[in-house]
C-alpha cells in the first residue's frame, strides 16, 4: 500500500520551511559578501587586514577552546561519577544536571553578575576574609567570560557523556575485570578509548556553542571583550554595515560547518561499535 | 558499572553540582531581596520585585509575546516535524539520505546567522511582518528537536503493530492518530518541552526580529540589565525559570509521566 | 593447574529479594559441571558470585583451596566466556586474545607468541588484526574462548555462551569446547537453560530452580533416576501417577492407581516402596494398548499427535491428564477408549507429596 511519494508529501512543509527561510536566507547572507564591489573576496580581505577583527576572532577562539576544555574535564568526571550512582540516585543526579539548561541562557549568565561584580558575592567574601582592601575588578575579562561559559555548557557535557558511558555494555567491563584489569586499568584501557568519540561530540557541541554565542559575552564581556557573536550584533545594528555583519557571519558558518564536519568524521572512524 | 568510584572523584563531582546549582540559588535568592540593588545573600526579604515586573510594560508585553511565540513555534513544529519523523521512519526507502540531515540544519547553522539573516531576506527583504519572521525563525530553531526526538520515539516503534490495525480494516490515516501517535506519546511530550523551553528562553535568533511593540522576554531582560540593574532582574529570571518548570509539570501531569532520557 | 572449585552454603540477595538459598556445590579438579535451568532460576546468580560480581551474604567460595570469597573480581583469575562474548570492540582480534596476559605483565613479545598460537587452537589466526565488528556470532564466540583460555586459568566459566548462535553451530561448538576443555584439563562451570547442551558435555549437571540445586549427578542418572518431581519433569517424565500399595509380597508389591488400575513393581528394581508413592514415566514410558486384557489404566484418547517414531495421544483418565505413545502400526482416533501400560523399565518411583499436582 505503499504510494510512492507518500514519505516525500509528509516531508515535505518542513522541508520547505528549512530551504525556504533557513537555506535560501543564510546562502544569500554568505553570497553578499561575494558581490561587494571593491571585489570578490574584499570583505574578507578587509575582515584579515583588521587588528581588531582578527583579535576578535582570535579572542573567540581561545575563549571557545578553554571553554570546550574546561568543561570536558569536568563534565567527564562528573559523569563517571553519575553513570555508576545507584538508581534513583542517579535519576537525581541528571535531573540537578538537567535543571541549568532549562532556565535558559540570560539567567545562567547573568548569575554571573551577581557573583562577579564589585559588589558581588566573591568580592564579598574575600574582602570579608581579609584577602584584599579592594574589591577586584573581575568582570568584562576574558575570565569572567570563560567562568559563564563553563558554567553554561558543562551540563550538557555531562548528560552528553553519561549517554555515552552507559553505551558501554556492562559485560565488557566485567570481562576485562575477569582478565585481571583493576578497575583504573580498565578505565585507561576500556573505558576511556570507547568514550572518545563521544568525547568528541560533545566536544564539538560545545565549542560551536560558545564560538556563536551572543548573550553571555554581552553581559560578562560587554565591549572590552568583543567576540564575533557580539561583534555581529555590532556591525548589524550599531553600525549598519551590513556587508561587514554578513562577513562576520560567513566565518562563523565556515568554521562552526568545518569543526563539525571534521570531528564527525573523526569520531566515526574512531568509533569502533558503529558498523 | 560494577564498583564505586574513589572519594576523590566523587568529592569533585559535588562541587562540580554545587557549581551547578548554586547561581541558581543565588538569582533565586537576589530576586527575594527588599534591597534596590542586587544583592546576595538578599537582606530583607520581599515580593516587591517580583510585583514590580508586572508596572514595568515592556516586560508585560514581552511575556505575552514570548509565551505566544513559544506555544506557535513548538506546535508549527509538531506539526510539519512528527509527519516528517514519520516519513523519515516509515518510508525510508523513499527518501534520500541526506534529508535527515536537512532537519537538523538549524542547529547546524549559527543561531545568530539564522536570526541576521531572517532579518535581511525575509523581514526587510520580502518586508515580512516581525511578527511573522519571529515566528518563523522560532519554528526553524525547535524543528530539530522535534524530529529528532520523535524520530527517535519512533524507531523503537514496533511498526507491525499498524500493519495489525490496517489489516483488521482501519484505514492508514486513522491508524495514525488512534495506534502510531499514542504509543509515541512520550517523545512527543519530550519534543513539546524542549521545543518550549528553548523557544522561551532565545536569544541569539530573536536577536534581530525585534520591533516596535514586539520583543521576547530574554531580549528585554538583557536590555533592562544594561540599563537598570535592579533586583527585578532577577525576580524576572526566576519567573522565566518558573515558567518553565510550570510548562513542563503541566504536560506531564496532563499528557502522562514522560522519562528523563532524550 | 586446574583446581578444584568448592562452595558452602552460599546465601545471595538481590536487594531485599533472597535469590540463594544455602547453595553448596563441589566440582573436582578437571570436572565440567553444568548448570542447568529455566531463566530466574539462579544458576546466572551463582556464576556472578563465582567471578566475583556479586556479594554472598553467607558462604564461602574457594578455589583449589584459596578463599574468594572477599576477593576483588581482578583478582581472582577466572576465565568467563559471556553469552554476548564481551569482546573489546575497540581492539583487534589479536589485542583482544591478548589483554589478559597483558594485565599479568606479560612483555609483549611472549604474549603475541601465545596469543598467536591461541588463536591457531581455534583456527582464527587469519583473522587477528581484525575488529570484532567484523566478525560472525560463532568467530566471536572463538575470540572469547581463545581469551579466556590463553591466560592458563584453574577455572573457567561459560555463561550461557552458545544462545546466540543457530542451531547447527550451536552443536558444533559445543563439542568443540568440550573437546578443547578435555585437552587442557581445566576446571569448568557451565552455565545454560539447554537440556540436550548440558548432558551432552557434562560430567554431571546440577538441575536448578528457584535459587535451589534439585538434584546434581551425572546426565545418565539425571535422565533415568530423577530424584524428585521437578527434576522428573525437567527431564520429560511427564506423567506422574499417584499410587497406593495394596499388597506385599517379598520385594514384589502391587500399587493401584486412582480408577482401580494395578501395576506389580519389583523393589530389587525400583528400591524400597512406600505406601504412597508417584510413579513416574516418560510417554515412550506408557504404552496405550487398544488390544484385549485388565492390565493399564483406563483413558479416553484425545488429541493424537505424530512423533516420526509413534503417536502421542492425549488421554484423560481417573489418575489424571496422561501422555502415552502408541504403536505406528495401531493408529487409534481421538475419543476412543484405551488402557495405558507402564513400561517398568522406564519408570521411576517418587516420593507421594512431590507427586501430588
Amino acid at each position: 500500500m505503499l504510494k510512492r511519494y507518500t514519505g516525500w508529501t509528509l516531508a515535505l512543509p518542513a522541508t520547505l520551511l528549512v530551504t525556504l527561510f533557513l537555506v535560501l536566507p543564510v546562502a544569500a547572507t554568505i553570497a553578499t559578501t561575494f558581490a561587494d564591489a571593491k571585489g570578490v573576496l574584499a570583505p574578507y580581505l578587509a575582515f584579515f587586514a583588521s587588528g581588531f577583527r582578527r583579535t576578535v576572532l582570535w579572542r573567540t577562539l581561545e575563549i571557545s577552546l578553554a571553554t570546550t576544555a574546561i568543561s570536558l574535564v569536568l563534565g567527564f568526571l562528573t559523569a563517571y561519577v553519575v553513570a555508576r550512582a545507584p538508581g534513583r540516585m542517579k535519576s537525581v543526579l541528571i535531573i540537578a544536571a538537567v535543571f541549568p539548561l532549562l532556565t535558559g541562557v540570560v539567567v545562567r549568565s547573568f548569575a554571573w553578575l551577581i557573583i562577579l561584580g564589585k559588589n558581588g558575592i566573591l568580592n564579598n567574601v574575600l574582602v570579608g576574609i581579609g584577602v584584599t582592601d579592594e574589591p577586584f575588578s573581575m568582570l568584562y575579562t576574558q575570565g569572567s567570560v570563560i567562568v559563564a561559559m563553563v558554567y553554561l555548557f558543562t551540563p550538557l557535557m555531562i548528560l552528553t557523556l553519561v549517554g555515552v558511558l552507559e553505551n558501554i555494555p556492562e559485560d565488557v567491563l566485567q570481562a576485562s575485570a575477569s582478565l585481571g584489569a583493576s578497575p583504573s586499568a580498565t578505565f585507561r584501557q576500556v573505558v576511556f578509548p570507547l568514550a572518545v568519540p563521544g568525547l568528541i561530540v560533545g566536544a564539538v557541541l560545545v565549542f560551536t556553542g560558545s564560538f556563536t554565542s551572543y548573550a553571555t559575552p554581552q553581559l560578562l564581556g560587554g565591549e572590552r571583550q568583543m567576540m564575533m557573536g557580539t561583534f555581529l550584533y555590532q556591525r548589524a545594528m550599531v553600525n549598519f554595515d551590513w556587508v561587514g555583519a554578513s562577513t562576520i557571519a560567513a566565518i562563523m558558518v565556515v568554521i562552526t560547518v568545518a569543526v563539525v564536519l571534521a570531528m564527525t568524521r573523526i569520531a566515526k572512524r574512531l568509533n569502533p561499535m558503529t558498523t | 558499572m560494577t564498583t564505586r568510584p574513589s572519594p576523590a572523584l566523587i568529592a569533585i563531582a559535588a562541587l562540580v553540582y554545587v557549581f551547578l546549582v548554586g547561581p541558581l540559588v543565588i538569582v533565586i535568592g537576589a530576586s527575594l531581596s527588599d534591597t534596590t540593588y542586587l544583592t546576595f545573600p538578599p537582606q530583607g526579604l520581599s515580593l516587591r520585585w517580583f510585583e514590580n515586573i508586572f508596572e514595568i510594560t515592556a516586560f508585560r508585553r514581552t511575556i505575552v509575546t514570548s509565551l505566544q511565540i513559544a506555544f506557535l513555534s513548538t506546535g508549527l513544529a509538531l506539526l510539519i516535524g512528527i509527519p516528517a519523523a514519520y516519513a523519515l521512519n516509515r518510508y525510508r526507502i523513499q527518501l534520500p539520505s541526506w534529508l535527515s540531515t536537512v532537519f537538523v540544519l538549524p542547529i547546524l547553522v549559527p543561531e545568530i546567522v539564522l536570526g541576521f539573516s531572517l532579518l535581511k531576506s525575509v523581514a526587510v527583504g520580502a518586508s515580512f511582518p516581525i511578527f511573522v519572521s519571529l515566528l518563523i525563525g522560532h519554528t526553524l530553531l525547535v524543528l530539530p528537536y522535534c524530529v529528532r526526538v520523535i524520530s527517535a520515539s519512533l524507531a523503537s516503534f514496533d511498526f507491525s503493530i499498524e500493519e495489525a490495525a490496517i489489516s483488521l480494516g482501519s484505514p492508514p490515516a486513522k491508524t495514525f492518530f488512534t495506534i502510531v501517535l499514542p504509543n509515541v506519546r512520550a517523545g512527543v511530550i519530550a519534543a513539546f518541552i524542549l521545543a518550549f523551553i528553548t523557544s522561551i528562553n532565545d536569544v541569539s535568533t530573536s536577536l534581530f526580529l525585534t520591533g516596535p511593540g514586539i520583543s521576547t522576554l530574554p531580549i528585554q531582560i538583557l536590555a533592562h540589565v544594561e540599563q537598570f540593574f535592579d533586583p527585578t532582574i532577577a525576580s524576572v529570571s526566576v519567573l522565566l525559570m518558573f515558567l518553565t518548570v510550570a510548562v513542563m509539570a503541566i504536560v506531564e501531569r496532563t499528557l502522562g509521566l514522560t522519562f528523563l532520557a532524550k | 593447574m586446574t583446581q578444584a572449585l568448592d562452595i558452602d552454603h552460599l546465601t545471595a540477595h538481590y536487594g531485599s529479594t533472597k535469590v540463594l538459598e544455602d547453595l553448596s556445590l563441589s566440582v573436582g579438579a578437571g570436572e565440567l559441571v553444568s548448570l542447568l535451568g529455566a531463566s530466574g532460576c539462579g544458576k546466572t546468580t551463582t556464576l556472578r558470585l563465582i567471578a566475583g560480581f556479586l556479594e554472598p551474604t553467607e558462604g564461602t567460595i574457594r578455589l583449589g583451596g584459596r578463599d574468594l570469597t572477599r576477593l576483588p573480581a581482578h583478582k581472582r583469575d577466572i576465565g568467563l566466556v559471556f553469552q554476548n562474548y564481551a569482546l573489546f570492540p575497540h581492539l583487534s582480534v589479536m589485542d583482544n586474545v591478548a589483554f589478559g596476559l597483558r594485565q599479568r605483565g606479560v612483555a609483549y613479545a611472549e604474549r603475541e607468541t601465545r596469543a598467536k598460537a591461541m588463536l591457531d587452537r581455534v583456527g582464527l589466526s587469519p583473522l587477528a588484526d581484525r575488529l570484532p565488528g567484523a566478525l560472525s556470532g560463532g568467530q566471536k564466540q572463538r575470540v572469547a574462548l581463545a581469551r579466556a583460555l590463553v591466560i592458563e586459568p584453574p577455572l573457567l566459566m561459560f555463561d550461557e555462551p552458545l544462545s546466540n548462535l543457530d542451531a547447527k553451530l550451536r552443536v558444533d561448538m559445543r563439542v568443540e569446547i568440550r573437546q578443547l576443555q578435555r585437552a587442557n584439563g581445566t576446571t569448568s562451570v557451565y552455565v545454560t537453560h539447554d537440556q540436550e547442551e548440558a548432558f551432552s558435555i557434562s560430567d554431571r549437571v546440577a538441575i536448578m530452580n528457584a535459587g535451589r540445586i534439585m538434584q546434581l549427578d551425572t546426565p545418565e542418572v539425571l535422565y533415568q533416576r530423577p530424584a524428585n518431581a521437578f527434576v522428573a519433569r525437567f527431564v520429560g517424565f511427564e506423567n506422574l501417577i499417584p499410587m497406593r500399595v495394596v499388597s506385599r509380597d517379598g520385594e514384589m508389591v502391587t500399587a493401584e492407581a486412582a480408577g482401580g488400575a494395578r501395576l506389580s513393581l519389583s523393589q530389587e528394581r525400583f528400591g524400597a516402596i512406600p505406601d504412597a508413592f508417584t510413579l513416574a514415566t516418560r510417554p515412550d514410558g506408557l504404552a496405550v494398548t487398544s488390544g484385549p486384557g485388565a492390565d493399564g489404566i483406563p483413558a479416553t484418547l484425545g488429541l493424537r499427535t505424530y512423533l516420526g517414531r509413534a503417536y502421542q495421544y492425549q488421554c484423560e483418565t481417573a489418575a489424571g491428564h496422561l501422555v502415552a505413545n502408541g504403536a505406528l502400526s495401531t493408529p487409534l482416533e481421538p475419543g476412543g477408549t484405551a488402557r495405558l501400560v507402564p513400561v517398568p523399565d522406564q519408570c521411576c518411583v517418587l516420593a507421594a507429596e512431590d507427586g501430588t499436582r
